[in-house]
């Protein structure tokens, strides 16, 4: 009974038992499956994924090589293709206190110590202001210009809060030079020089991959600011500008203003010597005019006889006398004005001339517009406007009274020796045979007699101190005294020496110009063109003519037998 | 369904799954040249930013500022003058002088006439005779056999090289 009792209870514990150890074997069962299902998932998932990598995926995003390659800023260079500015990826120091991101200190070291160790990298820097920069938890350049050897021993100082990221930067490897020409870059405008005029083309993302070459010669204009410089700080001159143009395309193959600035450092000591004084600054530049005034004179039939003499004394004009710096004798022919520089014979050449027609051959030789070049700082000359009363032409004719660029006078003396056709001056390489066509202003025959007679000055008269021997340099001296409160100031002056080389066959002009030059022992004690710009001539031209093309030949020069005789022997009268 | 026609489905699904093997082996290959070709190209642009970098720095070091200082202080080069060049032959002969009369001969150098002295012959030291020529080429030894081409140059064949190395 009991048994059965308990047997009667069995089964029914039996069943259930089975039920249950099914139901356990079943969740188990379903478990394993799941987790199988898991894992199938899990396997397929990969295996798309690795087909997906290996199949879909274009590996690494593709680049265009030439789009990394392009600069983010077009270069420019010489007409040799030597870079004058390149845009170039460069290391910055860069000190990010919340590099650790850990709420500590943003530097495991002290800031003196890690101060210390930049300090041994660069020399140069102020170890002091750095450790201060780093104590104040204050985000910031540490430097600017981090060469790639340098940036890697910052890296293994082992701080993470000095940071080193790339910045594509404006680089100038030739420093200070031609920084006049080419201006600088600040957040990424140009300024000032072709970096402003050809900005558009700098960034274009279609044509900046190709270097815009300049008709800047880098070693020409290397010699030019160098002579420049030491012309300049002998006689301490405040300034000097100086200038060196193809007289056949217009191309300008060296433009100088001193004092220079730093295109890679600008600051305010820069700011103040960004103005331009070959283009921009306009100065009455006195007797380099002469050989203009006769150029005209001689070809509008004003004069014919170059044999004829004029009056050298003082000659007074509407209430005005116009004197010569000394007394040069009774009478002067036209060689010998050019030669001894005579501001009364000049007047009565302008008085034969007419002053109508000398004003307009002034404007043909551009002189009542800006210069034409490129750079956007261009000076508008001070041109009396109407008509010119007949001692302003007289004033004009020997360089008074009209106030113009370098470039300007650069450019009518181009026009005077080359054959008689004005260019307009430009800094973009020409190709051979694709110069601008001009205007003729002078007859050949005109600039063929002025070719000697400017060869004659060099010679015999006041530029002999820019005679370098064997390039047959022609040219004129100019000393004018700067305009000032109340007058002309006697004891400042802008002196300037406009050259050609070589005379027998013109190729260049190079104009030196010395602003307030002293009369120091180097210049003989005097402050006239001859003896401070003219000597900067004659050493600039043996530098820079071999470069160009014109070898020294002692042989060879422009014939001068026809004029010989109307000067003597000539040592004076 | 015949045996012989699942035989021959089995071979178009194997024939199948070869070519789409094939197919997909090709497929990664592409892939792995591509990705080659890119991690070229990356490594193209660093080097060639290097090359910029390192073209920077060697032109700002050598700067005409820096050159012209050294000219100055370590070399102190002046431009050259006129009497250093030189424009044509004839300014070059107008630095020669005619000889005078009684100046001995001058030496001739170098110089090709056209007709060389015969090549002098190989004498002994002690008897002053020209040397036997079968004394210097031993009689056992073969001579090259250069085949002469038409501009000057000789072939050798590669036989008579081997030949005469191995006697």
């Amino acid at each position: 009974m009991n048994s059965f009792a308990v047997q009667a209870r069995v089964p029914t514990g039996r069943i259930r038992l089975v039920d249950v150890r099914r139901r356990a074997l079943l969740i188990a069962q379903l478990r394993v499956l799941l987790i199988g299902a898991v894992f199938v998932a899990l396997a397929a998932a990969a295996l798309l994924r690795i087909a997906y990598l290996g199949l879909v995926q274009p590996a690494p995003s593709e680049r265009s090589m030439a789009d990394a390659l392009l600069p983010s800023r077009g270069e420019i260079t010489d007409r040799n293709g030597l870079p004058l500015a390149r845009a170039f990826p460069a290391y910055a120091l860069w000190f990010n206190p919340v590099a650790m991101d850990d709420g500590g200190p943003p530097l495991v070291r002290s800031p003196e110590e890690v101060a210390a160790e930049l300090k041994a990298i660069f020399p140069d820097l102020d170890e002091f202001a750095v450790a201060r920069q780093l104590a104040s938890g204050k985000a910031g350049y540490l430097r600017r210009r981090v060469l790639p050897e340098d940036a890697n021993r910052v890296y293994a100082i082992g701080e993470l809060a000095l940071e080193l990221p790339r910045e594509t930067d404006r680089h100038y490897p030739q420093g200070t030079m031609a920084a006049h020409v080419l201006g600088y870059v600040e957040d990424g405008v140009g300024h000032v020089g072709m970096e402003a005029a050809l900005d558009d083309r700098l960034r274009d993302p279609l044509r900046r991959g190709e270097p815009a070459a300049l008709s800047i010669d880098a070693r020409v204009q290397g010699a030019l600011e160098d002579e420049l410089k030491r012309g300049m700080l002998s006689v301490n001159a405040v300034g000097a500008a100086g200038i060196v143009l193809d007289v056949d395309t217009g191309e300008v193959l060296a433009l100088a203003s001193l004092p220079e600035f730093d295109p890679n450092k600008m600051d305010a000591e820069g700011q103040k010597h960004v103005f331009n004084k070959v283009t921009n600054q306009v100065y009455e530049l006195g007797s380099t005019f002469k050989p203009l005034t006769v150029a005209a004179a001689i070809d509008s039939g004003a004069v014919t006889d170059l044999s004829r003499r004029y009056p050298a004394t003082p000659f007074h004009v509407a209430g005005f006398t116009i004197r010569d710096s000394h007394p040069l004798g009774a009478s002067l022919n036209v060689p010998e004005t050019l030669i001894h520089s005579s501001n009364i014979v000049t007047a009565h050449i302008v008085d034969d001339l007419g002053a109508a027609r000398f004003k307009q051959v002034m404007g043909d030789l551009g002189m009542n517009e800006r210069p034409y070049i490129e750079l956007p700082a261009r000076g508008f000359p001070i041109w009396a406007s109407g008509d010119w009363p007949r001692l302003r032409a007289m004033t004009v004719g020997y360089g008074h009274g009209l106030a113009v660029t370098p470039l300007h006078l650069a450019s009518a003396y181009a026009t005077m020796v080359n054959g008689g056709i004005w260019r307009p001056a430009t800094l973009m390489k020409i190709e051979p045979g694709q110069a601008n066509r001009g205007r003729r202003v002078f007859k050949a025959s005109t600039s063929a007699r002025m070719n000697q007679l400017l060869r004659m000055i060099a010679v015999y008269g006041t530029g002999r101190n820019a005679n370098a021997p064997g390039f047959r340099v022609g040219g004129k001296t100019g000393s004018a005294e700067k305009p000032g409160a109340g007058g002309y100031n006697r004891s400042s002056l802008v002196s300037t020496f406009a050259a050609v080389f070589p005379m027998d066959r013109p190729r260049y002009v190079i104009i030196a110009m010395l602003d307030e030059p002293k009369a120091v022992a180097a210049s003989s004690f005097q402050r006239t063109a001859a003896w401070n710009a003219a000597p900067i001539v004659r050493r600039l031209v043996p530098r820079i003519g071999p470069l160009l093309g014109v070898l020294p030949d002692e042989t060879r020069d422009i014939d001068l037998t026809d004029l010989k005789p109307l000067v003597g022997d000539g040592s004076g009268e | 369904m015949t045996p012989h026609s699942r035989i021959r489905r089995v071979g178009w699904f194997a024939a199948l799954a070869i070519c789409a093997m094939l197919y997909l082996t090709l497929h990664l290959k592409v892939h792995a040249v591509r990705s080659e070709v890119i991690r070229a190209e990356r490594q193209i642009v660093a080097l060639e930013q290097q090359k910029l970098l390192l073209e920077t720095e060697f032109q700002t070091r050598s700067n005409q500022l820096q050159l012209e200082e050294w000219n100055r202080v370590d070399f102190g080069y002046t431009a050259p003058s006129a009497a250093q060049f030189l424009e044509n032959e004839r300014q070059l002969a107008s630095f020669g002088s005619p000889r005078a009369p009684g100046a001995p001969e001058p030496i001739r150098i170098a110089g090709s006439s056209g007709h060389a002295p015969e090549y002098p012959r190989l004498v002994s030291p002690l008897t002053g005779n020209p040397v036997d020529e079968e004394l210097l080429e031993p009689d056992g030894r073969t001579r090259l056999s250069g085949v002469r081409l038409a501009d000057g140059t000789m072939r050798i064949p590669l036989g008579a090289v081997v030949g005469s190395a191995s006697q």
